[in-house]
């Protein structure tokens, strides 16, 4: 017990930092597999096409509505009994179970994949409709279109919206720990219980997140001037 | 048929459209519009805003599909029709892409694409389109802009442009497809009153050359300047056509003669 006392910062700095990096991870998985569920979720919503329009409005509204840690906990659970039942009902004996890595990308990235589509979608329709108009009449077909003038005339009114919900998201990864996912918060947690420095190590989680903030920033801004090269303002 | 177009230099028909109707909803905007323009003729289409002269225009590069009549444009033949359903007939994605491939469009409000650069805006569609590799399309496209006077501007991007320079940037951007027929959509409509000179020279300088145009235009001077032909369109209809000597000298119809008094 003494030992444990003793126990600082200092040695529990290697875990905290592993569980930082492990939610940067689940961050950076998330939110790449969000960016192309948004990019569909907004197509479909702006596609001709009645069924898909309503696939996606589906979507958005029961996702934006339901919390992220009822979706977790029940993806979890309620999803590892149920692709278990698929398996046994196909013959497929072993258990699979759904690690808590897995069903923390899967329900981050379809979180963050609904809101994206709300943002991918404003920005499609915030594109002046002359550009895409030349792309046509220069005989363009429409994927052709999508990839070099709707995807590139939209980054810069996507991005601000899409750095809000990367920082959302770093502080979503947190959620996981209900489901003993060692990520920084979990691990934060841990390291605080054994201690008895909760401040310490509540505040030094703090400061991480916040450290990874601050790094995100940055490179938010380097990408948005990117995108915003062409434009006179800004 | 109306009688051809007086042939300026070429001899062959470049631009044949018969009876084109086109309606928006239970709006009719064309009414049957028959004409022929000639290789290297200049047709200039005047008349009052919403006689129709955009949307025939557009018609020429399929932005908008007529309801019925024929169109030869650029060697492709196109018969309009609608089906049961009110969908056109008798056309393929393929064969509107190739056809806006050899006639291009100059808009009113430029519309350049912001994210590329004034080269990247006149490669694209040479490499993206009709597949030329970059050194191409680079070669044609420095070409064409020294053509229009903006060789030193090509790694600018469009917003850092003046109205003039942006417009200049579209034609190079037109050219560089090396259309059979260039369209310009009003293309003085949307600028300064000092820059518009610098764009009808440019405008000028290609009729001069022999380049088979389509023009929708408002400034009548430069029309009847530039023009090998003209029509006026009155609701939807040709109400007069004739070389620019007579359409603005002598007009049969008692409409063009208004609009003309009007706009002088």
């Amino acid at each position: 017990m003494y030992q444990f006392q003793n126990e600082g910062l200092i040695d529990w700095a290697g875990p905290l930092l592993q569980g930082a990096l492990v939610t940067l991870e689940i961050a950076v998985l998330a939110y790449a597999i969000g960016l192309l569920l948004g990019l569909l979720g907004a197509l479909a919503k702006l596609s001709r096409v009645w069924p898909l329009r309503l696939v996606a409005a589906g979507y958005t509204t029961v996702i934006r509505a339901v919390p992220e840690l009822l979706l977790i906990i029940l993806l979890y659970y309620a999803g590892s009994q149920a692709l278990n039942a698929l398996l046994r009902s196909l013959g497929m004996d072993g258990a699979v179970d759904i690690s808590g890595f897995v069903a923390a990308i899967a329900v981050l990235a379809v979180v963050q994949g609904a809101y994206m589509t709300e943002v991918f979608r404003g920005a499609i329709l915030a594109i002046p409709r002359g550009q895409l108009e030349a792309a046509q009449a220069f005989g363009m077909p429409p994927w052709l279109c999508f990839r070099r003038i709707v995807l590139p005339a939209m980054l810069p009114n996507a991005l601000p919206g899409l750095s809000n919900l990367w920082l959302i998201l770093i502080k979503d990864t947190a959620l996981v720990s209900v489901v003993g996912f060692e990520e920084l918060f979990f691990t934060t947690q841990q390291a605080a219980a054994s201690t008895r420095a909760y401040f310490t190590f509540y505040a030094a989680a703090g400061a991480l997140y916040l450290a990874i903030t601050l790094a995100s920033n940055v490179l938010f801004r380097r990408a948005e001037a990117l995108v915003r090269r062409g434009q006179a303002t800004g | 048929m109306p009688e051809a177009v007086p042939a300026a230099r070429g001899r062959d028909v470049a631009v044949r459209a018969v009876d084109l109707e086109k309606r928006f909803g239970p709006l009719e905007v064309l009414k049957g519009i028959s004409f022929e323009a000639t290789e290297g003729s200049v047709l200039s289409i005047i008349g009052a805003s919403g006689s129709g002269k955009s949307t025939l225009l557009r018609c020429m590069n399929l932005l908008e599909l007529p309801n019925r009549g024929d169109l030869f444009i650029a060697g492709e033949i196109i018969h309009f029709d609608r089906g049961r359903d009110g969908q056109a007939t008798g056309l393929d994605r393929r064969q509107i892409q190739r056809l806006r491939a050899k006639v291009t469009m100059v808009f009113q409000q430029f519309n350049l694409w912001p994210h590329m650069s004034v080269l990247g805006n006149v490669i694209e569609a040479p490499m993206q389109v009709l597949g030329l590799s970059r050194r191409e399309a680079v070669e044609i496209a420095e070409a064409f802009l020294e053509r229009v006077g903006l060789a030193d501007k090509r790694h600018e991007y469009p917003a850092f442009l003046s109205g003039g320079q942006q417009q200049r940037t579209a034609i190079a951007r037109a050219l560089a497809m090396q259309p059979q027929v260039l369209l310009f959509d009003e293309p003085t409509s949307a600028l300064d009153p000092e820059l518009v000179g610098e764009v009808l020279a440019v405008v000028r300088d290609l009729a001069e050359d022999g380049r088979t145009m389509l023009l929708v235009t408002h400034e009548m001077g430069f029309a009847r300047d530039v023009s090998t032909h003209l029509i006026f369109l009155h609701a939807g209809r040709i109400a007069e056509t004739g070389p620019p000597g007579q359409v603005f000298g002598n007009p049969e119809s008692e409409r063009c003669r208004q609009f003309l008094s009007s706009v002088a």
